[in-house]
């Protein structure tokens, strides 16, 4: 990094001149735009009666509700559809990642092949495919195969009790097998990043494998794959607001909605920004705690 | 080379059936895979009906562009191709063609990729003769092609900039760059596209009007420089500080140092992680389909929506899997011959 002298600072000043005017005449255009629409800024808005229906909420909503409230519910049904990704889409990538180790060749090749294929293919598009290929052609009377347990029907799934809507399994399938292929990728080069000779070792101590991954391999491997795992949830998070293209209402959905219906277009960005930056920040600090405790447990 | 193919028998043997439980974990596999593979073959020769495909293979391609300009496109596109494969064959012509040949080829091809850009402009848009074409009429693969590489070669020197501006020690510029970096990063690029069809006319003036497609590609390409710009830091931070400490020595000026020395190391170091940036926006201009461009996803959608071809999703959605997967591999592999040569360069 190079050390600033005179000139340096010069530059500087000039930079954040331009950067300064740059943003004055971009405010005033605005300005001269909205007063144009008569529209003006302000977030008043926010507790006028939203007038629209959501297709499901897990907290209580109904259309008289304000435009601030069903904001709050969309980012409830993004919560939802991210957290359990994050969960299941790890379940997927470990295991896809740890396949790719497998004794059994024909195992490591389709672990490879899953990956090949699920990188290489937009995510629009399988999304797409799951809800209009997949969930869409399901039965319209419900599906029972292992009796109560779990019924599968065009209008959605029932899991132990659980009602999901075939809108909300098209996105968690979709983000979760798309996630878990990334993911993979994160934990093969994780396991990749230990030497070889560590495996070496613990076998001719005449380790038993087990004994020799949790003490030896996974000690060393998962500090290396933590930071790729935060980056790949806070992906999920991003990619799930791919949500509107199958018509679940989660926050980028509700800001589409209430924007078109208000008009409100620079208040509602801000504030589906807003959501997006405080759902980033969260899982960070959670990772972030999660590598202090795996750091200090060594 | 008996010995080898035996040799090669028995490592397949061990690692197929290396253990009993191996054995029945393969066997078991053999048997799903087999089944799943007739299944799809039963449907895509028998059951599937691929007229949805077939009958409109222009608008897969071109989008609605004007039928008696349609060589234009086209030209731009098998262009593209022949210089696809040009690159990706390097290593075999290199060997075959004679020295001045080869070395007259390696020369030419950087700056025919460099052109193909214009030249692709020029083609679809008009101009110099040709009849101007509105880029509402732009579409299909032509279109999220065009898209792709202008936003591709616009974000790779922004995001170098703003790399530069991050590494840089003056506390404003870096700051600035930082702030940017770090934000764009944190947001979904549906958001920033969002931000680009229908925000960006509120920050400009009222006569200023820019049309959908060059707003697709400014929104694609500032969201892209962001994540070129952390991949470049991350080349300049892998070079040992002792070769700017050499350069300075020399009394080189900092332009000098961060254009001879640092960048190109910089930039090859980077290179797999770039490549892998290009391949994300190829796959990323397909959520423009969601603003109502009609890319190739997007005329896709509009199709389907067509009576005549109601309910063929599998149809079209195979398809367009196929076609992105070849597009996203042979990117991948352009970039590894790409780093294959710059290695032995």
């Amino acid at each position: 990094m190079p050390t600033p002298n005179r000139n340096a600072w010069l530059l500087q000043g000039i930079g954040a001149l331009v950067l300064i005017s740059l943003v004055a005449l971009l405010a005033f255009n605005l300005q001269v735009n909205l007063q144009r629409t008569g529209l003006g800024l302000g977030f008043g808005w926010l507790g006028q009666a939203a007038g629209f229906a959501l297709g499901e909420h897990v907290v209580p909503y109904s259309p008289s509700d304000s435009y601030g409230w069903a904001l709050v519910v969309g980012l409830t049904n993004s919560l939802r559809v991210i957290v359990v990704g994050l969960l299941l889409a790890t379940v997927v990538g470990v295991s896809v990642g740890a396949a790719s180790y497998s004794t059994n060749l024909l195992f490591r090749k389709l672990a490879f092949a899953y990956v090949a294929l699920l990188r290489n293919v937009p995510l629009l598009l399988q999304l797409l495919f799951w809800y209009f290929v997949v969930l869409l052609s399901l039965p319209g009377t419900p599906l029972a195969p292992l009796g109560s347990l779990i019924s599968l029907s065009r209008q959605g799934i029932h899991l132990a009790g659980l009602e999901l809507s075939t809108e909300f399994c098209a996105l968690l399938t979709g983000l979760t097998l798309y996630t878990g292929a990334t993911i993979a990728e994160v934990v093969r080069g994780g396991i990749s990043s230990v030497p070889s000779g560590q495996w070496d070792a613990y076998r001719s101590l005449g380790m038993h494998e087990w004994l020799g991954l949790r003490h030896v391999v996974l000690p060393q491997a998962v500090p290396a794959i933590l930071p790729g795992l935060a980056s790949q949830y806070i992906n999920l998070a991003k990619n799930s607001t791919l949500a509107i293209a199958v018509g679940y209402a989660d926050l980028y959905a509700v800001s589409d909605t209430t924007i078109t219906q208000t008009g409100r277009a620079i208040e509602g960005f801000l504030l589906l920004l807003g959501g997006f930056l405080l759902i980033d920040l969260v899982i960070s600090a959670l990772m972030t705690a999660l590598s202090r405790l795996v750091s200090w447990r060594r | 080379m008996a010995s080898m193919m035996r040799s090669r028998l028995l490592a397949l043997r061990k690692g197929l059936f290396g253990s009993w439980w191996d054995g029945l974990i393969t066997v078991a596999l053999m048997a799903i895979l087999l089944l799943a593979l007739r299944a799809a073959a039963q449907w895509a020769l028998k059951d599937a009906d691929w007229s949805v495909v077939s009958t409109n293979l222009p608008l897969y391609l071109l989008g609605s562009f004007p039928p008696e300009e349609q060589w234009r496109p086209l030209s731009w596109m098998v262009t593209l191709l022949l210089l696809t494969l040009a690159t990706a064959l390097m290593p075999l012509w290199r060997i075959t063609c004679p020295g001045a040949i080869s070395s007259l080829l390696a020369k030419l091809l950087p700056a025919a990729w460099i052109l193909s850009i214009p030249a692709g402009l020029l083609l679809l848009a008009g101009g110099l003769g040709l009849a101007p074409v509105a880029t509402r009429s732009w579409g299909g693969l032509c279109l999220t092609l065009i898209l792709t590489l202008m936003s591709g070669v616009l974000a790779l020197p922004i995001g170098i900039a703003l790399a530069v501006g991050r590494w840089s020690g003056l506390p404003l510029i870096r700051g600035v760059c930082s702030l940017y970096i770090e934000l764009m990063r944190a947001i979904p690029l549906l958001s920033v596209l969002f931000f680009g069809q229908l925000l960006i006319p509120l920050f400009l003036p009222a006569h200023l009007e820019v049309n959908r497609v060059m707003r697709a590609v400014l929104a694609l390409a500032w969201f892209a420089a962001a994540y070129v710009a952390e991949d470049v830091r991350g080349g300049l931070q892998a070079i040992p500080r002792t070769q700017q400490e050499a350069a300075e020595a020399l009394g080189l000026s900092l332009q000098q140092v961060l254009g001879l020395v640092l960048l190109p190391q910089a930039l090859r170091i980077a290179l797999p992680s770039l490549a892998n940036q290009a391949v994300g926006l190829l796959q990323n201009s397909t959520l423009l389909a969601m603003l109502g461009l009609v890319e190739l996803l997007g005329i896709s959608r509009s199709l389907l929506a067509n009576p005549l071809f109601i309910g063929r999703y599998l149809e079209v959605y195979a398809f367009l899997a196929v076609v992105y997967w070849l597009l996203c591999t042979l990117m991948s592999l352009l970039a590894r011959s790409l780093e294959h040569h710059l290695r032995t360069a």
